[in-house]
């Protein structure tokens, strides 16, 4: 009996103890919470990350998005970088010009720029950042900027770079895609783990798929963010990640992987919805070479049944734009052509008797494992289905989504963000995954454009481009896709555009203010 | 009065020093058996994984690299070799102790496996920890007043626990005690370095998940177990004797009641692990189940086949070690099956 008794005392005594570590832990994270809400000047920023973690920090080496978006303008800069507003602006380059009908850039390199390192930034350090793109054997994440002839050196402080052909779009590239970046050429081993640039922030700490940690750069030549350091942390969970910001244990999310989760945030004064549109189009990308999907006519005919309204309010909460082409309003050769296929069931079940497809067809949409897909497809089904298409639908990983569909082009339908920016020229590429038919086509006049002597004419041919693919109903671009970022009132200075998979947090603060320069860059106030 | 205590299961001595070589014999066997189970483990895992359609370099590189740029990267990571060298290559390199360089950030696994394993091996261990605190005395409680009314509520709420899924738990532990009471952080992970503590208040709320619905699980087992060591007659000769029926319960009837569940405890302990792998997505912790679909997702071939490689020795170890386990407990099972 006291054997047991003992041994029952003890239990309760185990079971007392765990209560008051219980208690006394969460005092002690209410007294943490309470202490990191009181404004001090220099706080550091976390970032709740509905991205994936980061597979590298390497973004030459890794076409991931998340990468960019730590990476890219915050650690590691650009010879010229693209503002929020989409302006091109010198960075590491203090003036450029253009030359030679648009096949010659002189950049003259800025002076003063160090490397978080502590090592002076070069003209030399260019020509081996700009050469590494190109150079036999590069496995460059993008294929942007390859098209180079020659790099050299010119003078003390000056790089001439020269194109095998003219481009109207390669200083857009040079700025956009991190295939730009400026490299230290003696840190290339470390650069997975600690990638060494010249911009307003170092990397000082990386806990796999959690957390990525950078710190003020010392040694940033440039306007000093307004932050002791940023704190980017990965969640897999919407609800997880909704619950961290409502809980204060983020100060924001970068992008809401459900737009519609913004309604939670919307109504509560303690957090600011900035909502802003990116270079993605999320379209329904038709095989133009099966069967029924040859003919133009049935492509149109499913253009006119999409009710692309209804999908955009279903699959990103009504966020996002729908201008019915592939382009987006940061495009110099922008255009609105949504009213070219205005949603009419009429108009497509004519289209379908007239093209012989009066008792529709079977197809098949294949998804990755997206959000927006998974919401827009239930809608294509049933707006399809009211000319006859009988659509069924299946969901595949995204690498599976990359060979299947990508790579091996066995696919009919499927509904993909195409995020990366200007990308019309992927018409005119030989064997890209839709098969459109006057790809040769597309590629010359894309050629003439980029020759052209004018802006004006570029632009005009571009555009050129847009009407003939819209009119061939290449694909059914269903509407531009939002970014939504949630934040704390009190943060300023994140860029108000998402045209750069780079979120620049040049210019960010919690409290205070940002220089009215940065304001007209676009960056918030 | 003293009544000379009658011998109960277990107290089997003499049997112990004859045996010492057939448990050596035993053990030979069964460490045969298991590396033979590791190594087909590891051809399927390899030669599944190898088949999967999505080539590492093009998923690494995007939909907008050049082809050239797709051809050398898969000839830089080696993955332009025979299958049959890639899997000698793999395998050496873990009998040597080497995990080998992630295909995406070309860093070494070992240290980014042995950081995931700081966060999952705790969180496997306090869920079996809540999950067994719960089960013994809701198995016993429940066993002991079977026949009453409480016993059938106890039973009831042990049926309602296993229901549960836990990532259900989770948030609704998320909402209680993290976003409503502050108590405890709504998700992710302070590492033991930075503080211990941090540590531990991190992993509170998902061991609770994972251990509740173990719990629910185990004390069902424990029940039966415990009501069928009740009925036994060795009990009622122990109740004969003179001890209460708590007395003998503890002194006699748990060790026996305890044989079947090690063996579902052994058996728990995968369930524990894929459960792992789910709590860890809802409370975003960098365990290993987070480095298992990120691994995926990315393809990072080897990575993956590292981490399922030490799932499967660790579940196949600890069958092992509770196969050993019950023969010490209950010498009666022998060492030949």
């Amino acid at each position: 009996m006291t054997h047991s008794l003992r041994h029952l005392a003890r239990l309760a005594a185990l079971v007392t103890s765990a209560t008051l570590m219980l208690a006394a832990c969460g005092s002690s994270s209410t007294s943490t919470t309470s202490s990191t809400n009181k404004s001090t000047p220099l706080q550091t920023l976390t970032i709740g990350s509905s991205n994936v973690f980061p597979p590298t920090l390497n973004p030459t080496a890794n076409a991931s998005q998340a990468i960019d978006e730590v990476i890219d303008y915050n650690v590691l800069q650009h010879l010229v970088q693209l503002a929020p507003n989409g302006s091109i602006v010198p960075v590491l380059a203090s003036s450029y010009t253009v030359s030679d009908a648009n096949r010659v850039y002189t950049f003259t390199i800025r002076k003063g720029v160090k490397f978080s390192n502590g090592n002076p930034l070069t003209p030399a350090d260019v020509v081996f950042s700009l050469k590494r793109v190109y150079a036999p054997g590069s496995t460059y994440p993008y294929g942007k900027i390859f098209d180079v002839s020659s790099v050299n050196q010119v003078g003390s402080d000056q790089v001439r770079v020269t194109l095998t052909t003219p481009s109207w779009n390669w200083l857009y590239d040079l700025a956009t895609y991190s295939n730009g970046v400026i490299l230290d050429p003696s840190t290339i081993s470390t650069m997975a783990t600690d990638p060494i640039g010249t911009g307003p922030f170092k990397v000082t700490g990386e806990v796999s798929n959690y957390s990525v940690t950078l710190a003020r750069n010392s040694q940033y030549w440039g306007y000093k963010p307004h932050v002791s350091g940023v704190v980017f942390r990965y969640f897999s969970n919407a609800d997880s990640l909704n619950a961290a910001l409502q809980s204060g244990q983020v100060n924001m999310i970068d992008n809401l992987s459900a737009p519609s989760d913004a309604t939670l945030f919307k109504s509560n004064p303690k957090f600011k919805v900035v909502s802003s549109l990116t270079n993605g189009k999320v379209q329904m990308t038709l095989n133009n070479t099966y069967g029924p999907l040859k003919n133009k006519l049935v492509r149109q005919a499913i253009l006119f049944a999409t009710d692309r309204k209804a999908i955009m309010d279903a699959a990103s909460g009504g966020y996002g734009l729908i201008d019915g082409t592939d382009t987006v309003p940061a495009d110099p050769y922008y255009l609105n052509l949504a009213h070219e296929y205005s949603y009419n069931v009429k108009t497509a079940r004519k289209l379908m008797a007239k093209a012989g497809y009066a008792k529709g067809f079977n197809l098949q949409l294949v998804l990755p494992p997206y959000f927006y897909a998974k919401l827009a497809a239930p809608l294509i089904v049933s707006e399809l289905g009211a000319i006859g298409i009988k659509v069924s639908v299946s969901t595949i990983d995204f690498p599976l989504w990359i060979s299947q569909v990508f790579e091996g082009g066995n696919f009919q339908a499927t509904i993909i963000d195409q995020a990366e920016g200007r990308d019309v020229s992927n018409y005119g590429t030989t064997g890209y995954y839709w098969h459109y038919a006057k790809t040769p086509e597309v590629a010359s006049e894309l050629t003439a454009a980029n020759d052209a002597p004018t802006k004006a004419q570029w632009i005009a041919g571009y555009q050129k481009v847009l009407k003939q693919i819209t009119s061939d109903a290449v694909n059914d671009w269903l509407y531009i896709a939002p970014f939504i970022t949630v934040i704390d009132k009190n943060i300023v200075g994140i860029p108000t555009t998402a045209y750069t998979e780079s979120y620049n947090l040049s210019y960010v603060g919690i409290g205070g203010s940002i220089p009215t320069s940065a304001q007209h860059l676009g960056y918030l106030s | 009065m003293q009544i000379a205590e009658l011998p109960v299961v277990g107290d089997a001595t003499p049997r112990v020093r004859g045996n010492q070589h057939e448990l050596l014999r035993f053990l030979v066997r069964r460490i045969a058996s298991l590396l033979i189970t590791m190594f087909l483990a590891s051809v399927l895992v390899f030669w599944i994984l190898n088949i999967l359609p999505g080539k590492p370099a093009q998923v690494i590189l995007g939909t907008q690299a050049t082809p050239s740029s797709v051809a050398a990267l898969t000839a830089k990571l080696g993955l332009n070799k025979p299958l049959v060298d890639q899997y000698a290559h793999w395998i050496y390199g873990l009998i040597t102790l080497h995990l080998g360089n992630s295909y995406i950030s070309s860093q070494p696994i070992a240290p980014v496996l042995g950081a995931a394993l700081e966060v999952t091996g705790p969180l496997v261990l306090g869920g079996l920890l809540v999950g067994i605190i719960i089960a013994v005395p809701l198995g016993i409680a429940s066993a002991v007043r079977h026949a009453k009314k409480s016993g059938v509520v106890l039973s009831g709420l042990a049926q309602i626990g296993i229901a549960v899924p836990n990532f259900v738990l989770g948030i609704l532990l998320i909402i209680v005690f993290a976003v409503d009471l502050k108590l405890l952080p709504a998700s992710g992970f302070t590492v033991w370095s930075t503080s211990i503590t941090g540590a531990l208040q991190s992993l509170i709320l998902p061991a609770i998940s994972l251990g509740l619905v173990e719990g629910a699980i185990l004390a069902r087992y424990f029940r039966t177990s415990v009501v069928e060591v009740l009925e036994a007659d060795y009990l009622r000769t122990a109740r004969a004797k003179g001890l209460r029926p708590n007395q003998a319960l503890i002194r006699h009837g748990l060790r026996n009641a305890s044989i079947p569940v090690l063996t579902v405890l052994g058996l728990e302990l995968s369930g524990l692990i894929i459960g792992a792998v789910v709590i860890e997505a809802v409370f975003t912790l960098p365990g290993l189940g987070s480095l298992l679909l990120s691994s995926v997702a990315n393809r990072d071939l080897i990575t993956v086949q590292d981490i399922v490689m030490l799932v499967a020795t660790t579940v196949l170890v600890v069958n092992l070690i509770v196969d050993i386990l019950y023969r010490i407990i209950d010498p009666r099972m022998g060492l030949r099956s």
